[in-house]
């Protein structure tokens, strides 16, 4: 088995590749790829037996056939190389592998490919495509709300509804959550749900840029990523995720609209000054004014801002980890945004102000308060 | 120089006591727990007579002094009185260390010019037993180590001054047992080399001590020689929030422990919430008939929730009993405490839980403590301590337990 190629285009869909490779893997076969050459097509599987990545590329071949190649080492050796053509040789034992460039040769043993593992097959898949930038964009919206902790494991993933005509992303992590929803061009035959791994949708979100339209197809146990040449396949989080909407306050009378930089700047200023295991800050909401404040009783730091807002309601004193609201307001986009509140004790809402019902994309976040003791 | 003051209230449970039935005064007087396994926190000076102390279990302080009155003592009256003391202080003094209810230091350092330190502690001390009627004592010198034993020699109701260079020769004849941090075990091991009193420590070369005690004894020998340039400290942040409690009984009695457990639980969560405060580490100990101690601990997202403190708790008593022996004693410990409040959870169904935090809190505050508990909790008597933990003051310890 030979076959030459380009080694900037050989990089980069081994960069792409090498997503799925851990650094310290349970078995030494995850460290490497497989390579299988089929009609002077090369196709490159990685796989940390959650996700794997299979991307492919046109090369020249003798022959077809089949090897896994350590990747650390292949990968090294062609970032130090400049773009030029290189050939790849495998020896007839099929474990010898030899490079050649234009400066000399480089040997590497590879690894017998029957031990590398099995690609899940797809099997009752139901279908969904939706573009590229869709996706990208709900990931980017999700994926800093998922939770890390492992006793829960589905909120460590982003869990995705698809409804007929629309697709809903949603994250939490019972602290705060993200919904996002999307319905221009959605179209499935089926309704269902499943929940992605936040290390896979990582993946996704560095790789798809570059194309224009993604194909999802999930059955219960995965989801097949599609897009140009390549494919990842997601194992599921098996779990059942929390009944979201249930805790998405309905009757909300306490409207707020504000700048979101400034509100987003001042909750950064304000943010130095508090407890920083905590980063509880103080919202002091009246009419047209909005009272932001913090203070840190062991250090004696204290700070106060004001700024201006449009405000219809109550007025009230709610407690916020600034942390998650200075997050919340850098992941939405809009000028002005709107906090939706009913109670101290409950959820506040926070949207893009110029946002309706009949929008091909809704984004609804939810940030959980802090007690306050009367 | 420095001029370092230490305050030291004269036997100041029994001092309370006298203060508010006069006929107590010149009667040996126990103040401590009165059932079977109470401890004596504080003795008179006609009871230390018979060889009473505190720390000394009161079965064994009864027999000692079969005519001794026994009170039970109430830590709010102590903290009040404790209190007016500390006013007086603060009006006068320019740095203030509380060191516990009945102990202060004061730093004088630069007043020697205009008041004359001695002259001004002496005035002072006259003020507190005048204002407040209760017997104070203290000990004048340039460091905190110096003055606290100065205090001790000085005691009942009395004032010493140690000036500066005569450190060494005034500890020297005393018994190195008066040395603070040489605890009973320490003084033994010194006792087994010969070294009985603090004269002998300041002959001998410091890294003797060390390499026999380490640290420890590198302390007791700069201490000896009256080297101590530690500072005043003005505030004690409490680092922890703990309820333990000796049962009347040893007991296998899992469902009472568990009521006594949850209802310390409640109880510290309640400060916690007063306090603005949330925890990050729970502790349960438990002590068996035998004083062997088990303690287990698990970390937490920082919460000052009933609903997430009092089933962890619980959890731990569980894995940590487990030997089916005789329990004497349980307690509930929290801490790596922060300021704040606690971070709701959307899927805890949080607002009714919060408003129910909030009613009974309110309650709380306003007609105290257990005014209203848990069903669960039902039955666990005097839990708690009536005091904000988080006021800058030092813990109520009672005077033979090191805090």
């Amino acid at each position: 088995m030979r076959f030459s190629v380009s080694s900037s285009d050989f990089l980069k869909k081994l960069q792409v590749a090498s997503g799925a490779i851990n650094p310290n893997p349970v078995l030494p076969i995850l460290e490497d790829f497989l390579f299988d050459i089929e009609n002077n097509v090369l196709t490159i599987s990685s796989t940390n037996l959650e996700t794997t990545i299979i991307t492919k590329l046109d090369v020249v071949a003798d022959e077809g056939g089949k090897i896994a190649v350590p990747a650390k080492i292949l990968l090294d050796t062609l970032k130090a190389l400049p773009d030029q053509p290189i050939t790849f040789a495998v020896d007839e034992n099929g474990s010898g592998i030899e490079l050649t460039s234009d400066y000399g040769k480089y040997k590497l043993a590879g690894d017998n490919p029957e031990d590398f593992p099995e690609t899940p097959a797809e099997e009752n898949v139901d279908h969904i495509t939706l573009d590229a930038w869709v996706l990208a964009n709900a990931i980017n919206k999700t994926l800093f709300a998922t939770s890390s902790d492992e006793l829960r494991l589905a909120m460590t993933g982003v869990y995705v509804q698809v409804d007929f005509n629309k697709i809903v992303f949603v994250a939490t992590d019972a602290h705060k959550l993200v919904k996002y929803q999307y319905t221009e061009g959605i179209d499935s035959e089926v309704t269902n749900s499943f929940i992605m791994p936040k290390k896979a949708l990582t993946l996704i979100k560095n790789v798809v840029t570059n194309e224009s339209t993604v194909k999802l197809s999930y059955n219960s146990t995965n989801v097949f990523v599609d897009f140009g040449d390549t494919r990842m396949v997601c194992r599921l989080v098996d779990a059942k995720y929390p009944d979201y909407n249930a805790v998405i306050p309905v009757e909300n009378p306490n409207l707020l609209t504000i700048s979101r930089k400034d509100f987003q700047s001042s909750l950064k200023r304000i943010a130095i000054y508090a407890n920083k295991t905590t980063n509880q800050v103080i919202l002091n909401i009246n009419d047209g004014s909005l009272t932001i404040s913090a203070q840190d009783l062991d250090f004696s730091n204290e700070a106060t801002e004001q700024l201006s807002c449009t405000y219809s309601g109550e007025p009230m004193t709610i407690g916020f980890n600034a942390k998650f609201l200075i997050e919340m307001l850098g992941i939405l986009e809009s000028d002005d945004v709107v906090f939706e509140l009913s109670t101290p004790n409950r959820a506040g809402i926070l949207m893009p102000s110029e946002q309706t019902d009949t929008d091909s994309e809704h984004l609804l976040m939810l940030v959980m308060p802090v007690m306050m003791s009367n | 120089m420095r001029a370092i003051l230490h305050l030291d209230l004269d036997t100041f449970f029994v001092s309370v006591e006298r203060l508010l039935d006069s006929r107590l005064n010149g009667l040996p007087i126990l103040v401590g727990g009165t059932g079977n396994r109470g401890v004596v926190s504080a003795a008179s000076y006609e009871s230390r007579v018979f060889g009473v102390h505190s720390g000394m279990s009161m079965k064994m302080a009864r027999q000692l002094c079969p005519e001794a009155i026994v009170i039970k003592g109430n830590a709010g009256t102590y903290t009040k009185y404790s209190k007016a003391v500390t006013d007086i202080l603060k009006e006068d003094v320019p740095i203030l260390e509380k060191a516990s209810i009945d102990e202060f230091y004061a730093d004088l350092t630069g007043m020697d010019k205009y008041f004359g330190c001695y002259k001004f502690a002496s005035e002072l001390r006259t003020r507190i037993t005048k204002e407040t009627g209760l017997p104070i004592s203290f000990g004048l010198s340039t460091s905190k180590t110096v003055s606290k034993v100065a205090t001790g020699e000085a005691k009942p109701s009395n004032q010493i001054k140690i000036d500066e260079g005569f450190e060494k020769p005034f500890l020297a004849p005393l018994s190195i047992k008066k040395i603070p941090s040489v605890g009973d075990k320490t003084f033994q091991s010194l006792c087994h080399l010969g070294i009985k009193k603090v004269a002998t420590v300041q002959q001998m070369p410091m890294e003797m001590m060390e390499s026999v005690f380490g640290k420890h004894g590198k302390a007791i020998w700069l201490k000896s020689n009256g080297i101590d340039n530690s500072q005043l400290v003005q505030y004690h942040e409490r680092k922890s929030i703990s309820s333990e409690r000796t049962l009347g009984k040893d007991t296998i009695d899992v469902y009472k422990l568990k009521t006594i457990i949850r209802a310390m639980a409640e109880n510290l969560g309640y400060q916690l919430r007063k306090g603005q405060k949330l925890t990050s580490c729970i502790t349960v100990k438990i002590r068996y008939s035998d004083f062997n101690t088990h303690t287990k601990q698990a970390h937490v997202p920082y919460t000052a929730a009933d609903h997430n403190l009092i089933p962890k708790v619980l959890e731990l008593f569980e894995q940590l009993y487990a030997k089916r022996l005789l329990i004497r004693l349980v307690g509930v410990r929290f801490s790596s405490i922060v300021s704040g409040n606690h971070q709701m959870n959307l899927f805890e169904n949080t607002a009714k839980t919060a408003q129910l935090y909030q009613a009974m809190d309110g309650i709380r505050n306003k007609y105290g403590e257990r005014s209203v508990y848990r069903a669960s909790t039902f039955g666990a008597k005097t839990i708690g301590n009536m005091t904000n933990p988080f006021n800058g003051e030092p813990p109520i310890v009672l005077a033979h337990r090191t805090a």
